[in-house]
Order: C-alpha cells, then sequence, then structure tokens
C-alpha cells in the first residue's frame, strides 16, 4: 500500500473513439448460438474499431485537444505528458514524442511512454500525480488508448471480438484544496503469459525477424501469427475474481472507509461476468457498476476513461467519491480512490482524424 | 454439499439438460463446450462454493467428479 498523493486535482476526463462499428451480431466466426451465449455473458453488443491508418496516438491526440481546449490551458503551460499503451505507432521512438509535437508542447514538457494495459488508469494517475509534486510540474496530460482491434487475428474468437479501441486524456492540476488521492499498485509476472504478444519488437525474447510469420496454433487449438495477441480467459477471470476485490477494500480501509461511502465503482470492462462478480464481493451494483460494454465492449486500457466519458450523465453534479480499478495484462493490477465534479467528465468524442 | 447438487449448477452455468450430464461426464468433449463455458463454470464456484477455480484446474480436470474433487476440497466449510 502506497501513501496518498495530496493537492493534485484532476480537471478533466476525455475519450475519442472510431465511428466504424463491429457488432457481435455481425461476426461470423461464431454461430448464432454462439453469439447470444458470448453477448450475455460478455455484455457486448458492438465496440469501435479503426479504419486502417489511424493509431493510438490520434485517438489520444484528440482527446487531448478537446481538453486543452475545454480548460483553456495554453500549450506552452502543460509540464509533462504520460502516455500509455501497448500499441504505440512504432517500436522506437516513444510515441508520446509524436504527440508533444501534435499538440505543441513546449520543449521543456517531459514526455514519455509507459507500456501496461488494463491497469493503465490507476497506475497512470499514480505516476503523474506524484511525478508533478515531486518535480513541481503545475499541469500535466495523462494519455492512455490502445488499438487493440490491430493486435488480434479475425478468426480469433477468444479475442477479437471483445476489443475495441479508444484514447483518453486526463488533465491534471496541482492544487493545494485537492483532496488525497488513495492508490493500491499491484504486480504478479508469473502469469505474464495469461494475455501476451509473443514475438515482435527490436529486443524481444523473439524479435519479428525477416518474412512473413508463420502461423502458430495454440493449446486452445487457435491459430495465430506470433506477432497476434493471445488471451487466456479462464486465466484472467480466476485472478480477477480472487486478486481484484482486495485490492479495492484495501484502498477504503487506507481511506477509512466503507462501500457504502462510495459513490461509482468504475471497473475495467473485462467483461459482464468478471466485472458483476468483482461488483458483487466488493458491495457495488447497477448504477454504482457504471459500464461501456455494451456499445464499447472491452476498450483495454482505455476502459476506465471510456466508461466515465460514456456514462458522463450519471454522475452527480456535486463531488463524486468513485473507486477506480484496472486488472489484467501482465499480470498488473491496481486501484485508485478519487474525487470528481460531473463537469470534469466530458461526453465520448467520435473521431477518425489522423494527425 | 453433494456431487449432485454440483451438477446441477454445473448444468444450468453451462445451460445444459442436467439429465445429460452425470459425475463421470467429460465435459470438455460436450459439442457446446467452449471457453465461454469454462467462464462460467468458474462464476459459479466462485459464487455457489466460495472457490476460485483456475484456468488451469479446468483443463485439468477431464469428468465433472474430478472437477467436483477440486471445488469440494477447497470449499470453506
Amino acid at each position: 500500500m502506497t501513501q496518498p498523493v495530496s493537492s493534485v486535482a484532476i480537471r478533466a476526463v476525455a475519450s475519442a473513439m472510431p465511428t466504424r462499428v463491429a457488432r457481435t451480431a455481425d461476426y461470423t466466426y461464431l454461430t448464432p448460438d454462439e453469439r447470444a451465449r458470448f453477448e450475455k455473458a460478455t455484455g457486448i453488443a458492438e465496440r469501435r474499431i479503426v479504419h486502417p491508418g489511424q493509431c493510438a496516438s490520434d485517438l489520444c491526440a484528440t482527446a487531448a485537444l478537446r481538453v486543452l481546449e475545454l480548460l483553456k490551458w495554453e500549450p506552452a503551460s502543460v509540464g509533462a505528458l504520460v502516455l500509455i499503451t501497448q500499441t504505440g505507432d512504432q517500436p522506437v521512438p516513444a510515441t508520446s514524442l509524436g504527440i508533444q509535437h501534435t499538440l505543441r508542447l513546449s520543449h521543456t514538457c517531459v514526455a514519455f511512454d509507459v507500456n501496461l494495459g488494463c491497469s493503465s488508469y490507476p497506475y497512470g494517475l499514480a505516476i503523474v500525480s506524484s511525478m508533478m509534486r515531486t518535480l513541481g510540474i503545475a499541469r500535466a496530460l495523462l494519455l492512455i488508448g490502445d488499438v487493440s482491434s490491430l493486435t488480434c487475428a479475425e478468426h480469433d474468437k477468444s479475442a477479437w471480438p471483445l476489443f475495441g479501441d479508444a484514447g483518453s486524456a486526463t488533465a491534471l492540476e496541482l492544487d493545494d484544496d485537492a483532496p488525497p488521492m488513495f492508490f493500491d499498485l499491484m504486480s504478479d509476472g508469473s502469469g505474464k503469459d495469461a494475455i501476451i504478444i509473443p514475438r515482435g519488437g527490436l529486443a524481444s525474447r523473439r524479435p519479428a525477424g525477416d518474412g512473413p510469420a508463420e502461423l502458430e496454433t495454440d493449446r486452445d487449438g487457435i491459430a495465430r501469427r506470433p506477432d497476434q495477441l493471445i488471451l487466456r480467459g479462464a486465466d484472467i477471470f480466476g485472478f480477477a475474481i480472487s486478486r481484484v476485490p482486495p485490492s479495492i477494500q484495501r484502498v477504503m480501509a487506507a481511506a477509512g472507509i466503507v462501500a457504502e461511502q462510495v459513490d461509482f465503482l468504475v471497473l475495467h470492462q473485462a467483461n459482464k461476468m468478471i466485472n458483476d462478480t468483482i461488483g458483487r464481493k466488493t458491495g457495488f451494483a447497477g448504477e454504482r457498476l457504471p459500464s461501456s460494454l455494451e456499445r464499447c465492449g472491452n476498450t483495454s486500457s482505455a476502459s476506465i476513461p471510456v466508461t466515465l466519458c460514456s456514462n458522463a450523465k450519471s454522475f452527480s453534479s456535486r463531488r463524486n467519491r468513485i473507486l477506480l480499478c484496472g486488472f489484467g495484462v501482465g499480470l498488473s493490477w491496481g486501484t485508485a480512490l478519487v474525487s470528481l465534479a460531473q463537469d470534469v467528465i466530458l461526453a465520448s468524442i467520435d473521431s477518425d482524424h489522423v494527425y | 454439499m453433494s456431487i449432485d447438487t454440483f451438477i446441477e449448477k454445473f448444468a444450468f452455468a453451462i445451460e445444459e439438460d442436467p439429465a445429460v450430464l452425470s459425475a463421470e461426464t467429460e465435459y470438455k468433449q460436450l459439442p457446446r463446450w467452449d471457453s465461454l463455458n469454462a467462464l462460467s463454470v468458474i462464476a459459479m464456484a466462485d459464487a455457489d462454493y466460495g472457490v476460485t477455480l483456475s484456468g488451469q484446474a479446468i483443463s485439468d480436470a477431464r469428468t465433472i467428479a474430478d472437477l467436483w474433487t477440486v471445488v469440494s476440497s477447497k470449499a470453506p466449510a
């Protein structure tokens, strides 16, 4: 359990998704009976996927520009830009540098990438807020997004129909009056094979090499290129329902509150069965457990901001006490307790813009 | 806690007729068995027995009786 971070306020949260819709009902690699069961178990009816050429950086930049415009922040006033993604524009350099240029941020702006997935939001808030306090950075942007549709084989029914593409931007500012944020951040690399892209990158154990990649058949019987994502859902399920609720409970204990004193629990959008189970174990259901699964699917790293923005009207106009919990690939998981006013959460943006 | 109840709950979880399942059913050979069923069985074991089944446990067990052995040995008394 880490120390709370005080005096950093979340000023705005925005998310952006492409306009192209992929519906579960149209996915022909599942039979109609399988599609119905899939939709019932996962809660996913449709999701947004990029047209060729649009990147996670584009979706994040769109969200970031909306935030800068809303807050009337001069680009030169932003002292840090942190991008969390697993689907950067290229292996080298860090994708955040291109976005720094796109947004016309100053050369004095700290910019770097972090490689995390489903746990990105609590990790990102902790990284950025603590860095702001320590280095005295007044304003920062936390950008989080993935284009997971580009990492999956279309015939891979264990992964392809789950993932939606999205980007997000969260604006943070030093503010002595801001309430403390509480964090619980966890790691267990013994589960690194549960969600993995085995090959690719320049210095990986299995570099991309020359020529086309051969298909490899995994123990689930699905043939994939080794630079495509493998998702072992049953392994993730057991992890999520046993290890995630204690993280949420540790944060509430550290803040000295119980579930009834929290307005909302916003979970990473893994699937409906997982999220309902975590909600049941921690005391959240219905309107206090908002979801974006039905229309957006699992938007990977961006799922928490996407869920906030997709349910923007549900939050009260006073300050809302919200638990934010991400869990999955790594294995990496964490929880943040924050306080947000409704006007901080912007409605989700549709955009196919490429910068 | 009996295996008969477990078979009933197992059948409900995977939306199968309990009459076609028995302790000796090799569940991964069922025509409709897939990874979604695995998730449903894990959810059932958690909700009804307080037991977290791993993906490995689902793939290691052969029959419903094998899985019941795992669940009943881990279930809190």
